[in-house]
């Protein structure tokens, strides 16, 4: 009986598994992985994908997906740094901290409106969010490269570093902004009935709409909190590169939908777990890490990293899930 | 007369727990329309199944033209010459008449150094069969550019294709039009002159004057009687199908109230709902009785708000609604448990906890906040009190049985503190225990002043479960009756579609 609770509980937590393994291992093989600094710089790589990890959480498991993340990244970025250009410059001349903030501000209402576009085409016109962020992808990155004109735009003073490569009690910035993000999204889908909503609309959307919950609304707030956090995430690239880029963020769309895939999420909606995504974006992070200690080429490790979400998505079909 | 194209010799299928046909034999020659007549849960559907060759009967002998054969699959049933056309339409949407018609065995020839598919000799081979059955229909058109009927007549001519000596069709006219089905009629007979044994199955007793030559009726798994049309009448038909039933009567102490809660007035929605007008009274359980298309399921969705509706309105407590959402309805004290259970009523993927917290998720949690132990008391209360069969609350739904399923469902309106809850088909797939269940949930239900309005495509269960009932055809209500002065075959009769809109009797 207890064998068997607990090859049930070995069962529930194998990422985590397999996760400590490949830390232990590393910290045997890989020269300089265990240290205090690699493993906070390991954090701090992955928070700036972690942070749309968790939303992307929420929109898989509320039957959507969102493939604009990484162009929304960018653009808000490029967005920020355009509107500090613009506010801190001879024109307008505003001091430097309330032009930034004012900038801060509007990139994360912009990068929420276009999030509940999406949501708002998916429930009125019935366009999938697969084409509706497919084109949405092209569009804002074509977009912040008209708002930077092709190059890097640099307006920021140094302070603003500490949004993107700061520290807070030893810790970096993003880190916390990351677990914090955490904290909130396992919360709100845990422990609200919002969070309850997304599950029932995303396993039977019909059902629950039958049963009187407002399927329309919810769909349009989750792809509103996915690309919110995506332009949190682009502020904080903008801080850490110091600029505004169109480039920036290229193909993380694939990175972070791996990330939840590999933390269990189902792809077919109605199932997945918040700590799941925490565990396979702090997997990602810690495995790119390990390989490039070890030497390993990039092109291998884009192989791993492909036959890694095969093997994630095989073992999540081979056991039985509950909820 | 011939000997029979095809005869069951004492056909036997059990499944575990339940018999599903017992000892059934029957003849069926060529050139003859053969009805299987029966209500839902009689064996029709077990005893097509056996003879489409994709259920293995558990004793008894299949012979076609006299000789024993056994169908190990639906192919070597179709390759023996038996065709079967099933209820539900399975045309490839996008791909031609002429393609769906010979999927699988397209004509080929030799050419540009392979094997291509022949096109000319495709829509010479379907156009032949098509004229063959003198039907026009455009083999070049798609499947999808068709209406029903026309999609049932390419499916009819893809059973014919292969030169069959039975065809059978399941509830063909179930999603006809009746200009529609007089043309499906006609076409059946052409094809009776083929000397094709025909097997019409259908509970629709209107059809049978008009259709059939023979019927043979079906009652619990068990062998009736088969029976010349022309000696027999619709009502002697009905009450084979019936059979001597002891109406099992509601409990005395559940009377309605004076009290209207709910008018619906008016309702109109094209092509589903005309006039409809009744009222509901507090504590009162409704039935609504009514073929499979008239309009019940709809009705009920309209009230929901699930669908919108044209014109009319629904009046709750002498306060007319306007813009009805499910989420609106569900505010003001109304539930629905839909037709589909499984499609509509349960999140599959969630737990038992999760499914019976959807509707009542806003009551249990406080300013949309909520906890999983909280959820869990609300639940494991409604789980002792519904007596729910269920080892863990937090296993998938989907591993529970129909019955408890259903049950499910209940729980989850429950918490919402309803005072209207529409029941579409609630015993659909059900045991026997389950369905009593159920009908104790409604009648305490009643009691304590809720009223509900119930759908049953079993019409003994309405008898014995509501205070009045409603019949609707066509989308209108026709007629309300009693059920104290009446019988199960009663209602049946007064519940058929009829040519002219009329009564077949009384």
């Amino acid at each position: 009986m207890s064998l068997n609770k607990l090859r049930c509980q070995a069962k529930q937590s194998a990422m985590e598994i397999v996760l400590l393994l490949l830390c232990i291992i590393l910290a045997f093989r890989a020269e300089g992985f265990f240290t205090t600094d690699n493993l906070l710089n390991v954090l701090r790589n992955v928070s700036m994908q972690g942070v749309i990890a968790f939303g992307m959480t929420m929109v898989i498991i509320s039957g959507e997906i969102d493939l604009s993340v990484g162009s929304a990244v960018a653009f808000s970025g490029c967005l920020t740094a355009r509107l500090v250009q613009l506010l801190s410059g001879s024109d307008i001349a505003m001091p430097m901290g309330s032009a930034i903030v004012i900038a801060i501000v509007c990139s994360l209402i912009t990068g929420f409106a276009v999030g509940c576009l999406t949501g708002f085409i998916r429930v009125k016109f019935g366009v999938p969010t697969f084409i509706t962020t497919l084109a949405w992808m092209t569009a804002l990155t074509g977009a912040a490269e008209l708002i930077t004109n092709g190059f890097p735009l640099t307006p920021f003073p140094q302070w603003y570093n500490f949004i993107g490569g700061g520290y807070l009690f030893g810790i970096p910035f993003p880190a916390i902004i990351f677990l914090l993000c955490f904290v909130i999204i396992h919360f709100l889908m845990n422990y609200t009935s919002f969070g309850r909503s997304i599950h029932a609309v995303g396993g039977n959307a019909e059902a629950a709409r039958l049963s009187g919950i407002n399927v329309s609304k919810i769909k349009i707030l989750v792809m509103g909190i996915v690309a919110l956090l995506a332009a949190i995430s682009g502020v904080m690239q903008s801080a850490e590169i110091m600029s505004g880029t169109a480039t920036m963020a290229k193909g993380w769309e694939l990175d972070i939908i791996s990330a939840v895939i590999i933390g269990g999420t189902s792809l077919f909606g109605g199932q997945g777990k918040v700590r799941g995504t925490l565990i396979g974006v702090i997997f990602l992070g810690v495995l790119v890490n390990g390989m490039t200690l070890l030497n390993i080429s990039e092109y291998w490790q884009h192989v791993v990293r492909g036959v890694l979400i095969l093997a994630a998505v095989l073992i999540n079909r081979a056991q039985p899930t509950s909820r | 007369m011939s000997s029979p194209k095809l005869e069951t010799v004492g056909i036997h299928k059990k499944y575990p727990g339940t018999v599903a046909i017992d000892n059934i034999s029957i003849k069926f020659e060529g050139g003859n329309v053969h009805a299987l007549m029966g209500k839902n849960g009689a064996g029709k559907s077990t005893l097509v199944k056996i003879l489409a060759g994709a259920v293995q009967p558990t004793s008894g002998k299949i012979l076609i033209n006299s000789t024993e054969v056994r169908l190990h699959s639906p192919i070597d049933a179709f390759d023996r010459g038996i065709a079967t056309v099933y209820q539900e339409l399975s045309l490839v949407p996008h791909l031609t008449v002429a393609e769906n018609i010979l999927l699988g065995r397209l004509p080929k020839r030799k050419g540009l150094g392979g094997i291509i598919i022949d096109w000319p000799q495709v829509f010479a081979r379907a156009e032949s069969l098509l004229n063959d059955m003198q039907v026009s229909l455009d083999v070049k058109a798609k499947a999808t550019d068709l209406g029903v009927a026309q999609q049932q007549i390419v499916e009819i001519a893809k059973a014919m294709s292969f030169n069959p000596s039975v065809i059978m069709l399941d509830e063909p006219t179930s999603a006809l039009a009746q200009h529609e089905t007089e043309n499906l009629f006609r076409l059946i007979r052409k094809l009776a002159q083929k000397d094709v044994a025909i097997i019409y199955i259908t509970h629709r007793l209107g059809e049978l004057q008009r259709i059939a030559d023979t019927v043979t009726v079906l009652r619990d798994g068990k062998y009736i009687d088969t029976v010349e049309m022309k000696k027999t009448t619709p009502e002697k038909i009905a009450h084979m199908m019936f059979g001597e039933i002891i109406q099992k009567k509601r409990p005395v102490d559940i009377k309605a109230s004076e009290k209207t809660v709910m008018e619906v007035r008016n309702l109109e929605r094209k092509n589903s709902l005309h006039g409809i007008n009744f009222t509901l009274r507090e504590g009162e359980v409704l039935g609504i009785a009514g073929m499979l298309g008239s309009g019940r399921t709809e009705l009920l969705r309209a009230i929901f708000g699930a669908e919108p509706f044209d014109d009319g309105e629904i009046i709750l407590d002498g306060v007319s609604i306007r813009n009805l959402t499910p989420a609106r309805m569900n505010k003001l004290g109304v539930a629905l448990m839909p037709e589909n259970r499984k499609e509509e009523g349960l999140v599959q993927v969630l737990s038992t906890r999760a499914n019976m917290c959807l509707a009542g998720l806003e009551r249990i949690s406080t300013r949309g906040f909520t906890t999983k132990a909280r959820e869990r008391t609300v639940v494991n209360r409604l789980v002792e009190k519904l007596d729910i069969r269920v080892s863990d609350i937090e296993q998938a739904v989907s591993s529970l049985s129909g019955g408890n399923q259903q049950k499910v469902i209940v729980g989850n309106w429950l918490n919402t503190n309803p005072r209207i809850i529409l029941f579409d088909e609630p015993t659909r797939g059900i045991d026997v225990k389950a369905k009593q269940q159920i009908f104790q949930i409604i009648w305490d239900l009643s009691q304590r002043k809720i009223s509900s309005i119930f759908v049953s495509s079993e019409l003994e269960e309405l008898l014995e479960v509501c205070h009045r009932i409603l019949i609707m055809k066509r989308g209108q209500i026709v007629d309300e009756v009693q059920p104290q002065n009446l019988s199960a075959d009663d209602l049946f009769v007064l519940c058929q579609e009829t040519n002219q809109g009329e009564k077949i009797c009384h």
